[in-house]
């Protein structure tokens, strides 16, 4: 079974699909956005990195607009994506919570 | 470093595309003016990354795509020497000649059958083009290509013809029979490239519903990928028939072929998807996205 990193809560194309999910928002945005609800400082480079990986799979696009600061937008299959990679790791954390004895239900 | 000469470490493609938009996010990121090592390390890192990803796209492409011309050229050739080889056969031949006779012609039906599946899928779309009068525009494409085939069949008659009663050696040393294989072999492969021509323009007319076309896509994978697979069987053969050698020529085939039927058969399923979710008003996603195996990759 291939994995492709869905399962790393700190992955730059999951954390920038999860910041996308209220509205489109431009690179300085995502970033400003991953550190304040994740606290993961996400460079130029890894975040660029990220978001070409994430046109090119067809999970998030540019939108029009003169402005130099492009946002990106998620698209129905990224809103696909992102839940089940959300629910894949619900289902782990339920576990993991439920076995350490943490859960109170 | 300024950090617009950060961006000479993408690749040119990359930079025309999100070049403008990482310099106004790398002057977004900056506090004091000036970018701090860990930033330009980063960006450095990124165009690296970017570089490799695009050395890699373009080394499957290049072991997939190409190898469509490669592969009609080396099979025209490969089938000029057939009639040589059946005609230099031991009598009898050895078992593992007859097992590696048996493995080639399985390998050819199987081909064949993949090929006449395809055709048939779209047999009931071509009988509507043509009863709608559509075949004056294919006629060109077809006769070049009938033609082409009967100049190819006659010369592999004439290289059995003029050939036939000679010795393996006696070929082998033959500049005549060099020269004759190799214009057959030429005449083979451009009736191979002209019958491929007119069925892709062919297909171009047909009105085929998106189910159709989703089979086909797959049935034209796999008859790629089937004709490198009997490619290699022939080598197969050769290697127990004429010289050990094409044993490893024909592993290189099979090598090729894995590689296809890695890349093409999700490629044509996935293609095949998203013919029937355009069909049935779902979005599309990017027709370039690779496989998923059920499972989004990001």
């Amino acid at each position: 079974m291939a994995t492709h990193g869905l399962r790393r809560a700190n992955d730059p194309p999951l954390l920038i699909l999860v910041s996308l999910a209220d509205g489109p928002k431009h690179g300085h945005a995502l970033a400003k956005d991953i550190e304040q609800f994740a606290g993961v400082r996400l460079g130029p480079g890894a975040l660029y990195g990220a978001i070409t990986r994430l046109v090119e799979r067809g999970l998030i696009e540019p939108l029009g607009g003169d402005d130099r600061r492009r946002p990106y937008q998620i698209t129905p299959p990224g809103s696909a994506a992102l839940a089940e990679a959300l629910a894949e790791m619900r289902r782990i954390t339920r576990a993991g919570v439920t076995r350490l004895g943490l859960d109170p239900a | 470093m300024k950090p617009a000469n950060l961006l000479r470490w993408y690749p040119r493609a990359w930079r025309e595309r999100y070049g403008e938009e990482l310099l106004v996010l790398i002057q977004d990121t900056l506090d004091d003016g000036r970018p701090t090592w860990r930033l330009r390390l980063g960006v450095i890192w990124g165009g690296l990354l970017e570089r490799g990803h695009q050395a890699r796209s373009r080394a499957v492409k290049w072991l997939t795509k190409p190898n469509q011309p490669t592969t009609m050229v080396v099979a025209g050739m490969m089938v000029a020497l057939l009639p040589a080889n059946v005609m230099t056969l031991p009598s009898p031949p050895r078992g593992s000649q007859v097992a590696a006779l048996v493995a080639l012609l399985a390998a050819v039906s199987l081909t064949a059958a993949v090929v006449a599946a395809d055709g048939l899928a779209a047999l009931p779309a071509l009988v509507r083009f043509l009863r709608a009068g559509g075949w004056p525009k294919i006629r060109r494409r077809v006769a070049w290509a009938g033609g082409a085939t009967a100049v190819a069949g006659g010369a592999l008659a004439g290289l059995m013809l003029a050939f036939g009663s000679r010795s393996a050696t006696q070929l082998n040393a033959s500049w005549g029979y060099l020269a004759a294989w190799l214009a057959t072999g030429t005449a083979m492969a451009i009736a191979i490239a002209l019958w491929a021509t007119a069925a892709t323009g062919t297909a171009k007319h047909l009105t085929r519903a998106p189910r159709v076309r989703a089979v086909q896509l797959l049935l034209s994978a796999v008859a790629g990928i089937m004709v490198t697979v009997a490619l290699a069987t022939l080598n197969f053969w050769w290697s127990v028939t004429q010289a050990p050698p094409w044993l490893a020529v024909g592993l290189v085939w099979l090598a090729l072929a894995s590689v296809d039927a890695w890349r093409r058969i999700p490629q044509a399923v996935r293609r095949g998807r998203r013919l029937r979710a355009a069909a049935s008003g779902t979005t599309i996603v990017n027709p370039s996205a690779p496989r998923t195996h059920g499972r989004h990759r990001f």
